[in-house]
């Protein structure tokens, strides 16, 4: 009953999305008032009936429900409540379900926040979305379909996958990076719209630049947090591997984060409109091909648990999408001309366009490392793997690149630059750099990378500083935007630096201790206390227990555990992290022996770590800062006197 | 119709789509060896758990599992009561653990733990592992009694998968 209802509303779903679609395209090729109007509805339609399919979805999860498919694949009676809520994105048919809500969602948001505006672009982004939302609502039922009836419902489930119910990091890992991906659907439609309407205002620039924004920001902290899961679960101590499905998310960030310092210079100067339209198209794409790499099973991953037979219908998209965007743009591209033009290159414009051109050239750099494996294996039939070293001798240098433009842009002027203004605004910074340098090579590190990532990082973070105070308290209210960026630089610094510092200047150590025995690592002391057994509802965990002191004095009691999930065959190690703001303390068990009361751990010292995802987190509020509008509060900016006046 | 775009554009979008389709439906965990067909490689070494030497050259006559594991694996934690259990099963097979990056004490306390039923050698500088291009623990080798190697597993082997990889040995 439940699964017939819910293919029902995912049909109707279908429909809905393909209709409105059409009736978008056409109320855009006339013009007509009357069909944009009915087009919105399809819009809001589709976000309804994909709300309520979901709501069917967790009502049958939650009541247990076994007679439908998904439930009886990921459901349990024997999870807490919140794994059965959250169950709606373990596996593959419920996330696409998932996907499909949060794509109604924006598209019906950004269809009610654009309501009377932009009327003449409004059909074909309408148009545009409601297309991508019917592909994505035909893998429902096709060959995704969460809602198949259960004949013989079994009378109870495996419980989702047990990575989900390790850390809690996973529970929200998923949805963040869902907001990133499918949000990107939304720039996508309004640079669309804007090629098809062979325009793009002045006007558009808006709805364009704050829907890249929002996903933007969602991407970015999904991405930390995929990290960080992978630092507090995999138990290898690292946090980024250049895993296919890690780049995977990657790629859009980078072009994304290209299309909003493009679209700058877009709205300042007049230019690079058809450059900033390309790269809010690859971002979309890029999502898309990052769908593929996790679902199709083609790229062999750590992340990628949810393979299936989805990816040829997806490889199909992706060319479908490709193809219309390609010969959108050759069409189109030469009709966004271009109102003014960059007088010299050494202004912020000027790096403005060099950091586009390091962007991209990371994007094909990720890109590349990405797929060479698989076309090594297609012409010379043999498996060969990238991995770190390309990676990392490729990117770091560029990243540090980055760094250095972080620091210079915003500190030349707009237009054109005189010799000494150039100089001045360079050489100042320069001072800070230099100090944190010194103060880096004082406290050890000795990398030349990462010495020359704090000379940069120093520089930029001065600059940083010196133009987010400039305009002193009124800033929040006139250069709101300016601010949110200066406050996702901050951020960025950070991070750069906290990776540079975190991944260069580790100590690891493995130690075989018996209960009452001690090993020594940096400062700490780590004392093997013994092991546990510990049965909880949906795991049987065998914990070892640390005690952890520092000059004799107690610090802490770390707890690393192997946990058995009973539709696993091996443990799950889950490893213990002891986090300061200096530095943190891993232990990670490789073996663990209950009879003899005996472990063989690893044990690492990883300085700056919680910085990356304090300075992801400064960077997603940066962007929160630049997109929420300043709105103008009449009563609150009348003079004092005039309110005491009234009350009196 | 600006031109560059349409090419540069359908350059980048046919080369990914091609590499990506050409990719479909292959199973990236299975990694391929070039020993497939060739002589095993030689080693003799003196096995941990006992006095004798195990000489691959001398085992020739009848199949032979070769298992790459270490202590510190946790597949291998799961795979060796498969291989305990099953090689008394197949008196005609030779089966050999090959430990590499590891050392003897640790490798004997493990075996006590979990029990042996074959002989397990100890790969010190992990030669013989390069040699049979281990890419990754545990891995293993069946040889048909004429000494070539006819099948690799990469990952914990199940009682069938080893069943079906010996009965490849058995057959060549």
């Amino acid at each position: 009953m439940t699964a017939t209802l819910g293919r029902f509303l995912i049909l109707a779903s279908v429909f809905v999305s393909a209709a409105g679609a059409m009736v978008a395209f056409a109320a855009g090729k006339s013009q007509s008032l009357d069909g944009l109007k009915m087009a919105r509805r399809f819009a809001y339609a589709f976000a309804a009936l994909m709300a309520i399919a979901t709501g069917v979805m967790e009502y049958a999860l939650l009541t247990h429900d076994f007679s439908v498919g998904y439930v009886a694949q990921v459901g349990s009676r024997s999870v807490p409540t919140w794994v059965t809520i959250v169950s709606l994105w373990s596996s593959l048919e419920g996330s696409i379900l998932f996907w499909g809500l949060v794509m109604g969602l924006y598209i019906a948001g950004a269809t009610w926040l654009t309501r009377g505006q932009y009327v003449d672009y409004m059909p074909f982004a309408i148009g545009t979305w409601l297309s991508c939302a019917a592909f994505f609502a035909f893998l429902i039922p096709g060959p995704a379909n969460p809602f198949v009836s259960v004949p013989n419902p079994p009378l109870d489930g495996n419980g989702p996958n047990p990575l989900l119910q390790n850390h809690y990091l996973m529970v929200i890992h998923p949805p963040f990076l869902y907001l990133g991906y499918v949000g990107m659907t939304i720039p996508f439609g309004f640079a669309c719209a804007a090629l098809l309407r062979g325009r793009l205002g002045h006007a558009f620039l808006k709805p364009l630049r704050a829907s890249l924004m929002l996903p933007w920001i969602f991407l970015t902290i999904a991405i930390m947090l995929g990290g960080w899961w992978a630092y507090e679960v995999l138990g290898w101590g690292g946090y980024w591997a250049w895993d296919p499905v890690e780049n995977a998310s990657l790629l859009p960030w980078l072009t994304a984060t290209a299309a909003l310092h493009s679209a700058v210079v877009m709205e300042r100067r007049g230019v690079l409109k058809g450059w900033t339209v390309t790269l809010v198209q690859a971002s979309f794409l890029l999502t898309i091909l990052g769908t593929f790499m996790t679902r199709s099973g083609v790229f062999n991953s750590v992340h990628s648990f949810t393979q299936s037979s989805i990816g040829p219908t997806i490889l199909v998209f992706l060319a479908a999408v490709l193809l219309y965007s390609i010969v959108l743009l050759a069409l189109r591209v030469d009709s966004l001309e271009s109102e003014g033009r960059i007088d010299s290159p050494v202004s912020r414009e000027g790096m403005f366009l060099v950091n586009n051109l390091i962007f991209v050239l990371l994007t094909f750099t990720v890109l590349i490392g990405t797929v060479f494996p698989l076309v090594v294996e297609a012409f010379r039939g043999k498996q060969m793997s990238v991995g770190r070293p390309y990676f990392d001798s490729m990117v770091v240098p560029v990243g540090t690149a980055l760094l250095f433009l972080i620091g210079v842009g915003p500190a030349l002027p707009w237009g054109r630059t005189t010799k000494q203004q150039a100089l001045r605004s360079l050489l100042q910074p320069l001072a800070s750099g230099l100090v944190v340098a010194t103060i880096g090579f004082v406290l050890g590190a000795r990398n030349p990378w990462t010495l020359v990532t704090l000379l940069f990082g120093g520089y930029a973070a001065w600059v940083t500083i010196v133009e987010m105070s400039r305009g002193g308290a009124k800033v929040m209210k006139r250069g709101r935007r300016r601010v949110g960026a200066y406050i996702v630089h901050a951020g960025a610094v950070i991070v750069l630096v906290a990776i540079a510092v975190s991944s260069t200047m580790k100590t690891q150590t493995e130690a075989q201790l018996t209960r009452g025995q001690s090993a020594t690592i940096g400062a700490y002391t780590v004392t093997f206390l013994g092991t546990e057994e510990r049965n909880e509802p949906n795991r049987q965990a065998t914990i070892a227990r640390f005690a952890v002191t520092s000059n004799g004095k107690p610090v802490t009691t770390m707890e690393p555990r192997m946990n058995q999930y009973p539709q696993m065959r091996e443990p799950i190690g889950t490893p213990d992290v002891h986090s300061t703001i200096t530095r943190d303390l891993y232990l990670s068990i490789m073996n663990i022996d209950p009879s003899t009361q005996s472990v063989s751990v690893m044990m690492l010292i990883t300085p700056m770590v919680s910085w990356i995802w304090i300075a992801v987190m400064i960077m997603g509020l940066g962007g929160v800062v630049a997109l929420v509008p300043y709105r103008k509060r009449v009563v609150n900016e009348a003079p004092l006197t005039d309110v005491a006046a009234e009350v009196a | 119709m600006n031109r560059t775009v349409l090419i540069v554009g359908a350059a980048i979008a046919i080369a990914l789509l091609a590499v990506l389709f050409l990719g479909l439906g292959k199973d990236p965990t299975a990694i391929e060896t070039p020993l497939i067909g060739k002589p095993a490689p030689q080693f003799a070494l003196k096995a941990v758990n006992g006095s004798e030497t195990i000489d691959i050259a001398r085992l020739r006559g009848k199949p032979v599992v070769v298992n790459f594991w270490a202590t510190w694996c946790v597949p291998c934690y799961q795979e060796h009561p498969v291989l305990v259990e099953n090689a008394p099963a197949m008196p005609n097979v030779q089966f050999v653990g090959v430990v590499f990056n590891d050392s003897a004490d640790k490798i004997n306390a493990f075996l006590r733990q979990n029990g042996s039923s074959y002989p397990t050698v100890l790969d010190e500088q992990g030669k013989t592992a390069i040699e049979y291009g281990v890419g990754g623990v545990p891995e293993t080798f069946f040889i048909n009694p004429k000494g070539v190697i006819v099948a690799k597993y990469v990952g914990p082997m199940t009682p069938d998968i080893l069943q079906a990889n010996v009965a490849k040995a058995m057959v060549q």
